[in-house]
């Protein structure tokens, strides 16, 4: 009965493990040290996370787990309730729709996928938060923010690869 | 029988309809939490200080390590600059100690003659240091996280300065963290002046790195290289604090270069403006006013 019940709650652990990460690699994303960068615009680790975890397994990172993570991530930042889970969404739609067409590629292809996936999602929440306060965000700001988070996208990805590996390998 | 058959087959029509229109449903709850935050600030403020309360602490908590990193490698670079710094902050502790001497006289010259002028000073000012614990500043909002612990003098709206100059107001007030909305932010507006000329504006942020000045009169005489100050207007704010220079002054707007480097803040200080009783006017010395001024 006993070991049922590990079995079961090991098995939930390991399915919300993908989220989990994402959660802390979002909180993690918004500490004040800019050692490599002297700039305090940070990689969208939201983005980056959606994006791997719905290529790399679908099966666990579902639409809840993007629903979570936008709300987290709306409840951190200052900027309007319902705008990061919003950006989220759309990359959501976006990559269910490629999945037939990065299943199996090689990570450089990847990465280039990423580049209009980030960009895309990004510019829509840009448009919805413009349209919200009734007047144009920085666009230059957006470019910068959408270099960096694809700048950003193999670093974090390795992380990612690390907790599939190590944690996720042998999950039936 | 039949009825509890009728029962579980709605719960599972329910069950389908919601997975199959879930993504409509997100997407419909995302604009509904936009347009709640919009009109219903009393339960976004609410949600936002117990949300400030909830992951605060666990941002903290994944700080530690990489603040440990970041310290080795300050020391390292702060030890490679440390020999030339010196020489600078011997030069600089020269001039200051001069600009102490005068600023002294000044301060002394300034209560004798407010003094004189039976001038109701402005509230005193009470600082509380606090750690910050994330940062935000892209094109959606710029922001910090603070934590405060349990210091009650932390209120909404409060100014937030470092030692350069202004950084920003208290936003939301968690238990033990509080959220910090910078002057840069799309939502911040600031009353401010010209140091020199004493023309008022506000200071209005668009998420850009350089906010702009508003609101100041037309014709007021306002040049590149000027410094802005809060004006205290309102009473929210104490009144004097070096906010910015101006930097751009174009025929769409003016733009402000904050004093305060956003890119490095790891300290703010907290503003309190408590209202404390004013003392009893007394009658100024005329025969000897230094001495009187001394002995307070």
């Amino acid at each position: 009965m006993n070991d049922a019940w590990d079995e079961s709650l090991k098995a939930y652990f390991l399915r919300t493990l993908p989220l989990l990460c994402s959660i802390i690699l979002v909180m993690m994303s918004y500490m004040p040290f800019n050692i490599l960068l002297p700039t305090s615009i940070h990689p969208a680790m939201g983005v980056i996370c959606v994006y791997y975890w719905m290529l790399h397994r679908p099966d666990v990172f579902n639409l809840f787990s993007v629903f979570c993570l936008g709300l987290v991530e709306d409840l951190i930042t200052a900027a309007p309730l319902g705008s990061n889970l919003f950006q989220l969404l759309v990359l959501y739609v976006l990559i269910s729709n490629l999945l037939k067409y990065f299943n199996g590629k090689p990570f450089e292809v990847m990465w280039v996928g990423f580049l209009p996936a980030a960009f895309l999602s990004m510019f829509a929440r840009w448009f919805v938060v413009s349209v919200y306060y009734g007047q144009f965000l920085p666009l230059g700001m957006l470019g910068f923010s959408v270099l960096i988070t694809v700048a950003a996208y193999p670093i974090i990805s390795l992380v990612n690869v690390l907790v599939q590996n190590k944690f996720m390998a042998d999950e039936v | 029988m039949k009825r509890r058959r009728v029962l579980f087959m709605q719960l599972s029509h329910i069950r389908l309809l919601v997975k199959k229109f879930a993504l409509v449903i997100l997407f419909l709850l995302a604009f509904v939490l936009m347009l709640l935050n919009k009109t219903d600030t009393i339960l976004i403020d609410k949600t936002s200080s117990v949300a400030t309360s909830v992951f605060s602490p666990v941002i903290d908590v994944l700080i530690l390590p990489a603040r440990g990193i970041a310290e080795v490698y300050d020391y390292f670079k702060d030890m490679r600059l440390a020999y030339q710094e010196n020489k600078l902050l011997k030069a600089e502790n020269r001039q200051l100690r001069i600009i102490s001497e005068k600023a002294r006289a000044l301060e002394i010259e300034n209560r004798l003659l407010a003094k004189l002028l039976n001038y109701t000073r402005p509230n005193e000012e009470e600082m509380v240091t606090v750690r910050v614990v994330a940062e935000e500043g892209d094109a959606f909002s710029h922001s910090l996280i603070a934590y405060t612990g349990e210091n009650t003098t932390v209120k909404k709206d409060q100014i937030v300065i470092t030692d350069r100059g202004v950084v920003g107001r208290v936003d939301t007030v968690g238990a033990m963290y509080s959220k910090i909305l910078m002057i840069t932010d799309i939502n911040s507006r600031i009353p401010v002046m010209l140091e020199k000329n004493r023309v008022r504006g506000i200071l209005a942020g668009d998420n850009n790195r350089k906010p702009k000045l508003e609101f100041t009169p037309i014709g007021s005489v306002i040049n590149v290289g000027d410094r802005i100050i809060t004006s205290g207007v309102a009473g929210t704010f104490p009144a004097g604090l070096p906010v910015g220079v101006v930097s751009e002054i174009t025929k769409r707007d003016i733009r402000v270069t904050p004093l305060a480097d956003f890119d490095s803040i790891e300290y703010v200080k907290i503003v309190s403006y408590a209202d404390v009783e004013e003392p009893e006017t007394e009658v100024v010395n005329a025969a000897n006013p230094e001495a009187e001024v001394a002995d307070e």
